[in-house]
């Protein structure tokens, strides 16, 4: 039985894979995650409010998300609260814009490379990330690492200068959108089902499928084919399924988290068993044309993966779009929603770029007892034992080649800052 | 010494006076410097083959542009106008410093800032030309292929190269768990290893400069900067949650220019950027003036965008040029969406700025003196500073203007 470690970079922090192998086969890999900052024990003893600027500082990339789910958790913890349309619209419409330039970037900074090392796209992703961390900015103040959200609301007013601002830079991204990735009608799109009839398109989507295929590589990577999504909205709809098979109550008392020897990042498990969240777990639960058709394909494999990723960005650009222009300027940004329970809890849920976010306060006295945040990395890159694996490592075994190994455990998309907190 | 002495002691400190002319003997050896620097670089073998020109060509921008921003850096690092040509040269020689870019205890916040740093330009400066040899999250090696190109480097541009740190270091209890690379090196040895053949070290991002969040209380980690580490080298910090991109560029583009650091404060920190009080050029600083606040969220003064004090900013206590440069692009700034500052540049922030409720209401003692009683009382006591403040820069600028004349 031979043994390698194999380091990932290039993601946010670093990560380990320790591959076992039968033969030149994969039969166990071990994810490990090296380095965190503990900032769960950090929050213990604050003021609950003072969350809200610490917590998007876990992640660089996707702090804008903790955010969120910091808001709603502290506002869980009222018995009853009110916020105006207008506020949860622009909370919405920050959240999908942090979505998009995920999105944007790691197709063109981590598939990319992979695929095609010999052509350098670094400006295809710097440019729709700092259209949308602009819009993002706009209406938040910067990017990364804004705190205008709060219990009631957002702290100040949108004019019709920024709302037009804003759409403005919609329509750029979708004009990315099709300049570089894909040159489709955007309602075509949305509502098309048939794989070949992208495949043909121009762009660099179409040529990442073609190139896959001709690799043979479209059964590679499949897991559990169990997903999950806790957070809803006018886009996401919550639930879990198995396959195609879709169940939409969930209850949260049913996840636990468990240390993972060797790590710092803890393993999350619903009613005791792992679940993939993120684009392909929405897209799934959302009946997603398109990917219901590469999911009955291909499985829950590779390019399944990467298109659900990638067909959620006409999705949310129209959601985007659609919020901004229904957005009532006359609401008020915030209402009061008096002083915070001094014994209380709450849970703020979140759809982030990965997947389902979920943050959880407890306040007692005042002050932050507990709080605990479950990333959606630690769904899917969640290290269970060779007999149980999670959801990355179950994709990993049975492999043959290196190449594909790191293909398919960066498909997941890896945020190590985020894993660990 | 009373709040009024002591308040006027703190804003006209030397180490915060920010001289933006200091007459023509300094600015001609300076000239001379810059000029010696460059025509050794130009010599230097490049270390990419990238040409700027080609690379602004190629995403349509012209000279003009290129002149126009070089202009508004030369603006920056308050260098005098006729130094534009100089700083457009640094930038075309940008190619000819290394830097290595090392990731420790961090979120990526900074990398991610500098992705999608001020005009177009800037990006392709920043992510074609300037050499990034080793950046964690850009650069197209990985793993143990990564691990080589960082020694190959480290040896070819040894004691040449710019290291930049992103991230906090880990000394407390379990600092084993925090480890990087093939090797399995702590940060603290990692950190060790590439800045001790480094030039200058830049520490970007509050984390590596004062500790940052994960130094929060109780600190877990045993989080620290990299000042608390690295002896024996220049340190620029750049603080900041994240840093402002274009304080980083001008960071390097100085060193580019000039192959030494900039001037810094009693912070490390480079005064072309942090000798701005974030109050002082705040585009709410009327309101203040004329007793204008946002009571509460959402209130009259909150839709008319008045002073942000009350509801807890710490704009007052902050230095740094947010106000001026905004981020994004100049896209907008915190206190442009209504949110007071958090004071993200200010050594440990985590524990005394971060959050909403204004100093008086908090355990902290504000650098300004005492506990304050009430909000109203210490915003007074500031705006009788603030006089001050104003005061001390009108001097300033009036022996400044002298000098011109002379």
């Amino acid at each position: 039985m031979r043994k390698r470690v194999e380091l990932i970079e290039k993601i946010e922090g670093e990560a380990e894979v320790s591959y076992t192998y039968e033969g030149d086969r994969t039969v166990d890999a071990q994810i490990r995650f090296l380095s965190g900052r503990g900032i769960e024990s950090i929050l213990t003893g604050r003021p609950p409010l003072d969350a809200l600027a610490i917590t998007p500082r876990v992640c660089g990339i996707c702090g804008h998300a903790h955010l969120i789910a910091t808001v709603r958790a502290l506002e869980a913890c009222y018995p009853e609260l009110r916020i105006s349309p207008k506020a949860e619209a622009v909370r919405e419409l920050t959240l999908t814009l942090e979505l998009l330039q995920n999105h944007f970037k790691w197709l063109y900074l981590t598939i990319w490379p992979l695929l095609f090392p010999r052509e350098s796209v670094t400006m295809k992703a710097v440019e729709p990330s700092r259209i949308a961390a602009e819009a993002i900015a706009l209406l938040a103040g910067q990017y990364p690492h804004n705190s205008y959200a709060i219990p009631g609301g957002i702290v100040g007013e949108i004019t019709p200068l920024e709302r037009l601002g804003v759409a403005d830079r919609l329509e750029r991204l979708w004009e990315i959108f099709r300049r570089e990735i894909a040159d489709v009608q955007m309602q075509a799109f949305l509502r098309c089902d048939r794989i070949e009839e992208l495949q043909r398109k121009e762009g660099d989507f179409p040529r990442i499928l073609r190139e896959i295929l001709d690799r043979g590589w479209e059964r590679l990577g499949c897991s559990h084919d169990r997903f999950i999504a806790f957070g809803s909205n006018g886009l996401f709809v919550s639930g879990k399924s198995l396959a195609t098979r879709i169940t939409h109550s969930l209850d949260l008392r049913h996840l636990r988290e468990e240390p993972v020897e060797g790590s710092l990042a803890l393993h999350v498990l619903y009613r005791g068993k792992v679940y993939e969240t993120g684009p392909l777990a929405r897209a799934m639960l959302r009946k997603t044309p398109l990917i219901r058709e590469a999911h009955r394909r291909w499985g829950d494999s590779l390019p399944t993966r990467i298109m659900a990723r990638v067909c959620e960005i006409p999705h949310l650009l129209q959601y985007a779009m659609q919020l901004t222009r229904d957005l009532d300027m006359d609401a008020p940004a915030w209402i009061d929603p008096g002083p915070l329970p001094a014994q209380a809890q709450g849970t703020g849920i979140v759809e982030a770029a990965r997947g389902s976010l979920i943050h959880t306060v407890e306040v007692r006295e005042g002050k932050i007892a507990e709080y605990r945040i479950v990333t959606p990395t630690q769904w899917n890159l969640g290290s269970g034992p060779a007999d149980r694996p999670g959801v990355a490592q179950k994709a990993l075994i049975g492999l043959h080649r290196d190449d594909q190994a790191e293909l398919i455990f960066k498909s997941f998309d890896v945020c190590s800052v985020c894993t660990t907190h | 010494m009373d709040r009024r002495d002591a308040l006027a002691k703190m804003f006209s400190a030397k180490g915060v006076r920010v001289d933006t002319n200091r007459g023509e003997a300094y600015y001609k050896r300076l000239r001379e410097t810059m000029e010696r620097r460059l025509s050794e670089l130009r010599n230097a073998p490049a270390a990419t083959k990238m040409d700027i020109h080609k690379v602004l060509e190629a995403e349509g921008l012209s000279r003009r542009d290129f002149m126009k921003w070089a202009s508004a850096i030369t603006a920056m690092l308050m260098l005098p106008a006729p130094f534009t040509p100089l700083v457009a040269e640094a930038a075309e020689l940008m190619n000819r410093v290394p830097v290595i870019w090392i990731e420790l205890q961090d979120c990526a916040g900074n990398s991610e800032a500098i992705l999608r740093s001020d005009a177009p330009t800037i990006d392709e400066l920043i992510l074609e030309t300037i050499d990034l040899e080793f950046n964690e999250t850009l650069m197209a090696a990985a793993g143990h292929q990564a691990e080589s190109h960082l020694d190959e480097a480290m040896e070819t541009f040894k004691g040449k190269y710019l290291c930049v740190v992103e991230g906090s270091v880990p000394v407390g209890a379990g600092k084993e768990w925090c480890t990087i690379g093939a090797k399995g090196e702590t940060f603290e040895e990692h950190l060790q290893r590439v800045a001790g053949s480094a030039a200058a070290v830049v520490a970007v991002g509050t984390c590596a400069t004062f500790g940052g969040v994960p130094a929060a209380a109780p600190n877990p980690t045993g989080a620290v900067g990299v000042q608390d580490i690295v002896k024996g080298k220049p340190i620029i910090n750049i603080p900041a949650c994240p840093a402002n991109p274009a304080n980083i560029t001008g960071t390097i583009l100085h060193f580019v220019l000039t192959g030494q650091i900039p001037e810094l404060d009693h912070l490390n920190r480079p005064k072309f950027a942090f000798g701005y009080r974030i109050h002082d050029n705040c585009e709410r600083r009327a309101h203040f003036d004329a007793g204008e606040f946002v009571e509460e969220w959402g209130d009259e003064g909150a839709q008319n965008n008045w002073c942000l004090y009350k509801m807890g900013c710490k704009g007052p206590m902050t230095f740094n040029n947010c106000s001026i440069v905004r981020y994004n692009s100049g896209t907008n700034w915190p206190i442009g969406a209504g949110h007071g500052c958090i004071g993200c540049s200010e050594p440990q922030f985590w524990d005394k700025y971060a959050q909403e409720r204004p100093m008086a209401d908090t355990e902290f003692k504000a650098p300004t003196g005492g506990v304050e009683k009430s909000v109203d009382q210490f915003g007074l006591g500031l705006l009788t500073a603030a006089g001050i403040g104003i005061a001390v820069h009108a001097a300033i600028s009036a022996t400044a203007g002298k000098k011109d004349e002379e």
